[in-house]
Formats: C-alpha cells, sequence, structure tokens
C-alpha cells in the first residue's frame, strides 16, 4: 500500500503477476460490476486450485467452476440472473463432482457483508442478522467459525456474530480511475466499498482511465483511494454480460445464451472455446460480440456525468 | 376479457392487493418484482421499492429490470447506495414496512429453501442459495412469500435447509432464539390463493382463489394443511386488472424471464 503512480498493466499480466494456482481472491461485483473479463484470462492462463470468494457468482463463478479452476468458493449466490436460468456448470459440480468437486462455503448476503466490514475495520467481530436455527448456522464446510452468538453485554439478549473476513487479494470492477489509483464508481455499490476496504491487496479493473482532474469532479464517487490500490487494468466492457452504471446495460441475449449453450458439458467446452479461447483477449471478445450488440448495450455515447 | 384468468395470474392480483400504496417495500429476486410492479400500476403508484444491492426505485421504470441488479432499475433512482444500508440501516432498522421474498420451497412453518435439495453436500437439486433472501426474512416486517408453483414438491413438511428462516419448528422458537418481535412470515401467495401463520407459526389457508377447493389446496401440501373454516373466496381480476397482469407478463417475456409453461 503506497502512494504514487501505480502500475497500469494488462489484464494478461495482471493474472500472470498476481493470480498463481492456488490464490485466495475476492472478485468484487454483485450481478453488476462483475468483472467476467478477468474470469476469462483466468480460464485462458488454466489457474488452478483457486479459493474464489464473491458474493454474488453469477455466470462469472459459474464458467470458472465449469472450467476446472475452483476449489474452493465462498459465496451467497450463483445463479443466471437472467431467466432466472440455472448456474449449469455449478451445479454440475456441486450435483455431480463434474469437471471436479468443489468445496463450498455459504453466508447469506447480510453476513458476507458484515464480515467484510469488519474485516475493513479491522474489528474482532461484527453483529449480524440473526441466523440461528437456519442453514446457513448450522451446516459449515471450511469456516467452521463463520458464525456465532453472542450474550449482548450491554443487555438484551443473544446476538450472532461473525468474524473479520480478509481476503488475500481483491480485484473488483470499477468505472474508472485515474494513474494513482483513486477509483471510482456510480450507481449502487452494494458491498463493495467494505470489501475493498477488507482485501489485504487490491487491484481495480476500469473501463477507462481518467485524470486526476476528472476524479475531483466527483470525490464522493471515489470507493477506492489511491493508496489502497496496488494496480490497476484499464479494459473496457469488462464486466459484460452483467452491466456497469452509467456505461452499458445487462446483455441479456448473451446471458441467455450461455445459459443456453452450458446446459451441456460438451456446450459448456465450445462456450470456452468460441468466446474465451480463439477470442484471444477481452478485445477480441468485443469484436466477437459485434459493433451492432455494443451500439445496444451502451449506455450513453458520452459520459452521463459531463 | 375472452379468455379468463389463469389461477398463476391470480396470484399476482393477490399479491399486488396485499401491497398498500405509499407503502416503504424491500422487494426481492424474480416474481416479487412483477408483483410489486402490477401494483404499483393498479393501486399503489406511491410504493418506494429498496432492492438488496443500494438502489431506491421510487417510480415505474420504463423498462422492467431482470433481477434487482439489473440496473434498469436505478436508471433516474433517488438513490443508489449499497448493503449496509438497505440490509441494515433501512430493513433490520424497521424502516422498511413490507417484504417481499420467493419462496421456491417453503414449509409447514414458513422456511423457504432456496438452497439444496436433498443433503447439503451431497444434493440431489442443487439451487441458487441464499443472496439476501435470508436477511428478508430474518429482518424483514410485514413479510410475504411468494411461490408461482401448484406442485408437491414445492411445499414439504420441513426444507431439507433452511436458507431464509421462517418460524423454523415452530411454537416459537423464532423469537427465543433473538430473532426481532414482529419479524417472520406473515402470508404466502400462490396460485392456489393467500395463506396466513397462525400463533404456533404454522402455515394455513386463509382465502381461495375462484374454482380452488380446500380438497386441491390439501392435496398440494405435503403436511396435513389447515384451511380456516371461514377462508374467504378472492375475487377475480376485472378486465382492465387482467389486461395490466397480462401486459407485464408480456414485458417480463420479452425481458428474457422464463414462463411457468416454457
Amino acid at each position: 500500500m503506497t502512494t504514487g503512480i501505480k502500475p497500469v498493466v494488462s489484464m494478461q499480466e495482471a493474472v500472470r503477476r498476481y493470480v498463481p494456482d492456488g490464490q485466495e481472491l475476492l472478485i468484487g461485483g454483485f450481478a453488476f460490476s462483475d468483472p467476467t473479463a478477468l474470469a476469462h484470462e483466468l480460464i485462458r492462463q488454466q489457474r488452478k486450485r483457486l479459493f474464489i470468494m464473491k458474493t454474488s457468482g453469477g455466470v462469472l463463478v459459474d464458467q470458472l467452476v465449469g472450467a476446472g479452476c475452483v476449489e474452493r468458493l465462498l459465496s451467497c449466490h450463483v445463479w443466471n440472473s437472467v431467466g432466472p436460468v440455472a448456474a449449469h456448470c455449478f451445479r454440475r459440480a456441486l450435483e455431480q463432482g463434474k469437471p471436479h468437486p468443489i468445496q463450498i462455503e455459504e453466508l447469506s448476503y447480510g453476513a458476507f457483508t458484515m464480515a467484510l466490514l469488519a474485516g475493513a475495520c479491522d474489528l474482532p467481530f461484527m453483529p449480524t442478522t440473526p441466523v440461528q436455527g437456519a442453514g446457513h448456522f448450522t451446516q459449515r464446510t471450511f469456516l467452521p467459525e463463520k458464525f456465532s452468538v453472542v450474550e449482548n453485554p450491554f443487555g438484551g439478549g443473544p446476538v450472532c456474530v461473525v468474524p473479520p473476513l480478509k481476503p488475500a487479494l481483491g480485484i473488483f470492477h470499477v468505472q474508472r480511475v485515474d494513474p494513482y489509483g483513486n477509483a471510482q464508481m456510480f450507481g449502487p455499490t452494494g458491498e463493495m466499498r467494505y470489501a475493498m476496504a477488507a482485501c489485504k491487496k487490491l487491484i481495480v479493473i476500469a473501463e477507462e482511465l481518467v485524470d486526476t482532474e476528472v476524479i475531483r469532479e466527483r470525490p464522493e464517487a471515489t470507493v477506492a483511494p489511491g493508496f489502497m490500490v496496488e494496480a490497476v487494468v484499464i479494459e473496457p466492457w469488462a464486466a459484460h454480460p452483467t452491466d456497469a452504471y452509467g456505461y452499458y446495460y445487462r446483455d441479456l441475449p448473451h446471458h441467455a445464451l450461455y445459459g443456453e449453450m452450458t446446459r451441456t458439458e460438451e456446450g459448456f467446452r465450445r462456450y470456452v472455446d468460441e468466446w474465451i479461447v480463439a477470442t484471444g483477449n477481452h478485445a477480441g471478445f468485443v469484436a466477437k460480440l459485434g459493433e451492432e450488440r455494443v451500439a445496444e448495450l451502451l449506455v450513453r455515447k458520452d459520459r452521463w456525468w459531463k | 376479457m375472452e379468455v379468463s384468468a389463469t389461477r398463476f395470474e391470480q396470484m399476482f392480483l393477490t399479491g399486488a392487493r396485499c401491497i398498500k400504496d405509499g407503502a416503504v417495500l424491500f422487494v426481492g429476486f424474480h416474481w416479487p418484482m412483477l408483483i410489486a410492479r402490477i401494483a404499483r400500476r393498479l393501486h399503489a403508484p406511491n410504493i418506494v421499492i429498496v432492492y438488496e444491492n443500494g438502489i431506491v426505485e421510487d417510480r415505474l421504470t420504463p423498462i422492467l429490470p431482470t433481477s434487482p441488479c439489473d440496473l434498469a432499475a436505478a436508471e433516474q433512482a433517488t438513490t443508489c447506495a449499497g448493503s449496509l444500508e438497505t440490509l441494515y440501516m433501512w430493513l433490520a432498522a424497521g424502516r422498511v414496512e413490507m417484504t417481499l421474498v420467493e419462496a421456491a420451497i417453503v414449509d409447514r412453518y414458513g422456511n423457504v429453501n432456496t438452497t439444496a435439495v436433498g443433503p447439503y453436500l451431497q444434493p440431489k437439486v442443487r439451487l441458487p442459495g441464499s443472496g439476501g433472501g435470508t436477511e428478508l426474512s430474518s429482518l424483514g416486517r410485514d413479510l410475504l412469500l411468494v411461490s408461482a408453483s401448484a406442485n408437491k414438491r414445492s411445499y414439504p413438511d420441513r426444507v431439507d435447509y433452511i436458507t431464509s428462516p421462517g418460524y423454523l419448528s415452530g411454537g416459537g422458537e423464532r423469537e427465543r432464539l433473538g430473532y426481532k418481535p414482529g419479524t417472520g412470515p406473515k402470508t404466502l401467495v400462490n396460485p392456489l390463493g393467500i395463506f396466513k401463520f397462525d400463533g404456533e407459526g404454522e402455515m394455513y389457508a386463509a382465502g381461495l382463489h375462484a374454482g380452488v377447493t380446500p380438497a386441491e389446496v390439501q392435496s398440494i401440501f405435503v403436511w396435513p394443511i389447515k384451511v380456516a373454516a371461514d377462508h374467504t373466496a378472492l375475487p377475480e381480476p376485472t378486465d382492465a386488472e387482467l389486461d395490466i397482469i397480462r401486459q407485464e407478463l408480456a414485458h417480463a417475456r420479452k425481458r428474457y424471464y422464463l414462463m411457468p409453461e416454457d
């Protein structure tokens, strides 16, 4: 964690440099701002045994699981949010152990938020949603201490608490960033502010690199000040097929296409071959989407906040 | 209207009628979003909807969002905040007056399973998991559960996994464990009618859609569900109401919603 100019690296280089096999990695986004371009590069570089944390897994986690990149998964939800149709690879892994079994641990979205907040603030625990008697409380796998109940020291009965979560590495999608790593998000931010601050090392993937003077126009939109950021990736359309507020809409046909193709293992392999491997990089992926689709999804030709 | 409403269509009217104009609602994924939208078009234009990711939606969006995180919901929103605000400052703190959550599989005591059918580690059917559904059931006031299913598999005596806690094992267990008073499911709507919960936390049928008999209700629940002696016959949609429901279902289909018959 330092001040000054931050390295701007390609997605390929970011994965090569920061995400070795076995990495513990929290990926940002909550069915919007999901950096799917990161998942594609992890698949291209054939990462293995990753410990992925992601609140809402969506198509991104489904792909990583289907491609055999994941050993452990901590999440609160994994599904294709359009339809809704199943996250087929996720189901195959948990129901049939294909392509290989994965370990799953789950938190509710509120508990996940509070665990990240505790991590971000370096607090020993946080009170959270009561979940006593529910599955999240009774069913535990690789985080046996994910919940506890303490007596309210100020009186008033039992309180459900979560321990701090401090992921070794976090990679998040944001709308824009400056050379110092000052990263801005617009629209809803879900748990992103706390999740970013909970991570021991933080990389941001931005739609565009802007001058610091542009950042200064909207300082309240900065979700991570530059001193929290280790490195920067500039990758337009990185969150496709989810949405990036102010930049592009959710791509419904692509969600549907993914859902349809991934019904079978063979179909998933075809998706990976055609959309991830053959495209080479994310610019190639966007080119494959085609100008017409890109034009449909683009929210504004000119950035809305100017 | 030449063709009368299907029971699936009636469910939207019954659900929408539970919503009071001007209320602050927390709305979960899928059919609850459509019920709230239909209520807004029918009789409740002034509802304010909160979604878990931070969006406050206070008007009819031109486009139906496919999920709470479809940022079509955030177009011209008055507030875009985050999950700490929505789940804790607004929902847990009691600022949200009513909560709507989908209940794909729901048991006698209103416990909802959206995680796994069969053993957790070797599931027969793996489902999405909780998202914020646990909070909605754990913290929400005036909780309305929505199920589009009239299939026995959706109404077991006890769910295999409690994703969203209802009254747990009933008989006051929820309060004993520290859940806030006033929380817990109040109502369930499905294609057969409307259901409420008694003092022990057990679900019973309170009102039936046209043509639905108590015997039919009992045939889709695994446990011997009670049907209130004074259960009401729920009104059928008027032509105008049905027109709006069908417009919104057509809109949903265009937005890639899968319909029960698909």
